[in-house]
């Protein structure tokens, strides 16, 4: 039957142009990768890469970081970036839980498979703070392992470089004392940097947030946290909560932060009633910077409040 | 379709292995760690569904009939075909679990108020070198879009008209391996092929044990895809793709007392999909788009056969061949109007082409002809609410604009409350 040979045609036709894509593809130069391919989720992360891995490394940032990192898309991109990276870095605890596993698992590269050297947990290296959501409703947002939004501690940033010099040491022997010299200095700079801002902010300040993404601040500036914007982790704020709020710290000084993708609303109507000055900031450095950008950063959270 | 001796053997030792891994892998058991690299991840999806049929329409589309539900008694009544008021939906229970970094190992029961189904139970492997992949049990084929995504994962609530016409109620779904390869180029490049048995109730792989030709052994289905995305940046992304896939063997019968007429035969089909997503970088979705939109080609070369009671046995014989075209397609948009508020429109046309088998009767005589039939619609607004994140609430409302054999157009209008909650480690969502 004469469309039968049609078919046996079109079939050797797809196979022939299916096995040209594919040697095509195998044969592409694979990106003259220099030293290693790092894909770092958040950017403070890649900043930190970047400064440990000078001209050794590669790094590539997935999430922009002018976005919530608690949602995005495990898009085709992030596989295709992480198909050919030598090394997954990531913050953990549950930040990037909602497209990170898919992106992993549609990468097919047993290099940053969990439990691979390739693989770079910061959450792993640490101590968490506690995190809020253990303590409201069960809302389907309950960090148990503790607050993921540790890039706002330069302290514990300080940390994770250390314990990422050595790692990237081990996937790439050869440079193991650039590596671990470059993360020992970052991790003095980010120290010194921090405690120099620290000085400079009045003492006893507090400080509303919007999430628990800045909660990070008490740790290493003489701030407090006293009220969140969000009624419960993930919920946006209603006006009985805003409400309530107001009436709380009517009377006291303070400062308003949130993260510049956040609806500026909730901030807007505590400027208003408590005569506090509100700030939106970036939670991270742009995607291409190396260290100095998240110095810049930590200028810029400090400068909010009030300085001596 | 070429099939070596050992196909069999593999598939089965495959499947085995693959439904023994979750009970293996539930004694390493580590409830509620956030770390669930070598536990088991447990997900519970409900959903309640209340539906009105403001006016009844055709039941079913033109040429789609026949194949889609004849003379299977499917036992349970798991065909997401909706009474009026309150409905049990499709709930999930989700079971995940990573044999150290060699498999991943997933099951999911699909369940509503009577039945249990095993929706997939499949391993996957994590630690073939050279961006392959093998994943190998019962899952969902990964041609198309929406084909290989979970009702949950969906933006209107009912499945395309094409995918649930050409494929079955659960889509193509079935049990086999599947190979599949990213390409390390800047361009995200998957190409894959799978090998099925082809065990299919409906759709294009549905068998009849009824007609005379003995089943062919399997697997009967294979199928290629590519998908293709390039990098376009923060705000925008999307993905290309297409896909393929030969039936080995296909057929239905009809008895009517002392008479029975079926069809046996082969069929291929092809298809293209795209998906588009617009970020706009505001908090719960505000400003977001989504458009996506499928289309596929299915042809089947059948032949005839007729059978006449002779002793209390059948007598075929076999009379003349046929050959059906028939297609379809459906485009969506959805937008984030508001901080967690969606609204969608979903278009679908079955059957643009839509030479299909019709049942005739001619001199006292039955017979099966190819007859040219209409094209069937489909259109559907939605809105959502998502008051928390593992929370939405759907209203939906559909126009049916089907076109019957005899080329007879009527009109239903639906309307569907779906309320879906995801309790537990719900795990992260595919592009």
């Amino acid at each position: 039957m004469s469309w039968r040979k049609t078919r046996i045609r079109i079939t050797r036709t797809l196979a022939t142009l299916a096995s040209v894509v594919f040697l095509a593809l195998l044969l592409l130069p694979s990106q003259a990768a220099a030293g290693l391919n790092i894909v770092a989720t958040t950017s403070t992360l890649g900043a930190l890469a970047r400064e440990i891995g000078g001209d050794e490394a590669e790094v590539r940032v997935l999430a922009p970081p002018d976005r919530d990192a608690h949602y995005l898309d495990a898009r085709p991109s992030f596989m295709a970036a992480l198909r050919r990276a030598d090394m997954l870095l990531e913050i953990g605890a549950g930040l990037e839980e909602g497209w990170l596993p898919a992106a992993q698992r549609g990468a097919n590269n047993r290099a940053i498979n969990s439990g691979q050297p390739g693989h770079f947990r910061s959450a792993d290296m640490i101590e968490l703070r506690r995190s809020i959501t253990l303590d409201g409703p069960n809302m389907g947002h309950v960090h148990e392992e503790g607050n993921p939004h540790f890039n706002a501690d330069p302290l514990r940033m300080a940390q994770i470089a250390t314990a990422l010099g050595e790692r990237m040491g081990q996937l790439s022997p050869d440079h193991a004392a650039a590596f671990m010299e470059r993360a020992e200095r970052a991790a003095d700079r980010l120290r010194n940097h921090a405690e120099t801002l620290a000085e400079k902010v009045a003492p006893d300040q507090r400080i509303v947030v919007y999430h628990e993404d800045l909660d990070y601040l008490e740790e290493w500036l003489p701030v407090e946290i006293v009220g969140y914007l969000e009624p419960a982790p993930g919920i946006p704020p209603t006006a009985r909560h805003l409400r309530s709020l107001v009436s709380d710290l009517e009377g006291t000084e303070g400062t308003i932060l949130y993260a510049e993708f956040q609806p500026p609303r909730g901030a807007e109507f505590l400027e208003r009633n408590l005569g506090w000055s509100s700030h939106a900031v970036p939670l991270d450095p742009p995607a291409d910077s190396s260290l100095d950008g998240y110095l810049d950063l930590m200028t810029t959270w400090a400068q909010t409040l009030p300085q001596r | 379709m070429p099939r070596t001796p050992y196909t069999r053997p593999v598939l089965a030792g495959l499947t085995a292995l693959t439904l023994a891994a979750p009970g293996a892998a539930a004694a390493q058991w580590s409830a509620g760690s956030e770390d669930s690299s070598w536990g088991v991840d447990v997900s519970l999806i409900l959903e309640g569904i209340y539906f009105n049929e403001l006016s009844h329409g055709n039941d079913s589309p033109a040429g789609f009939g026949d194949g889609h539900d004849h003379g299977h008694d499917h036992g349970h009544d798991h065909d997401h075909g909706f009474d009026d008021g309150f409905n049990m939906g499709h709930s999930e229970l989700a079971l995940n679990a990573q044999l150290g970094d060699l498999f991943d190992g997933v099951l999911i029961l699909g369940f509503d108020d009577s039945d249990i189904e095993v929706e997939e139970a499949y391993l996957t492997t994590r630690a073939l070198p050279g961006g392959f992949q093998v994943k190998a049990g019962k899952f969902l084929s990964d041609i198309g879009y929406i084909n290989s995504r979970h009702p949950h994962d969906w933006d209107f609530v009912k499945r395309p008209l094409v995918n649930e016409y050409l494929f079955g109620d659960h889509g193509l779904h079935d049990t086999g391996v599947q190979a599949t390869w990213i390409a390390p180029t800047e361009m995200y490049t998957q190409l894959g092929v799978e090998l099925l048995q082809g065990d299919q109730d409906e759709g294009i792989a549905a068998f009849d044990s009824d007609l005379p030709v003995s089943s062919k052994s399997g697997p009967r289905v294979a199928t290629a895809f590519a998908k293709f995305g390039p990098d376009l940046g923060a705000d925008h992304a999307v993905q290309f793709g297409v896909s393929g896939g030969y039936v080995a063997q296909t057929g239905l019968a009809e008895e009517h007392g002392d008479h029975a007429h079926g069809l046996e035969g082969d069929a291929w089909f092809a298809g293209l999909d795209a998906v588009y997503k617009y970020s706009s970088g505001r908090a719960y979705g505000h400003g977001d788009w989504n458009l996506k939109g499928e289309y596929f080609y299915m042809r089947q070369s059948l032949d005839q056969y007729e059978g006449h009671e002779h002793h209390d046995h059948m007598d075929w014989e076999r009379a003349g061949s046929l050959a059906t075209k028939q297609d379809g397609l459906y485009l969506e948009g959805v937008y984030g109007f508001a901080p967690r508020w969606e609204a969608g429109l979903r278009t679908e046309a079955l059957g643009l082409t839509n030479d299909a088998v019709e049942g005739s009767h001619h001199h006292g005589h039955d017979y099966f002809e190819v007859e040219s039939m209409g094209t069937s619609y489909r259109h559907s607004a939605q809105v959502t609410f998502r008051p928390v994140e593992p929370v939405f609430l759907r209203a939906q409302l559909s126009q049916n604009d089907f076109v019957d054999d005899h080329g007879h157009r009527d009109r239903g209008l639906e309307f569907m409350l779906q309320l879906n909650v995801a309790l537990g480690a719900h795990g992260a969502h595919r592009f």
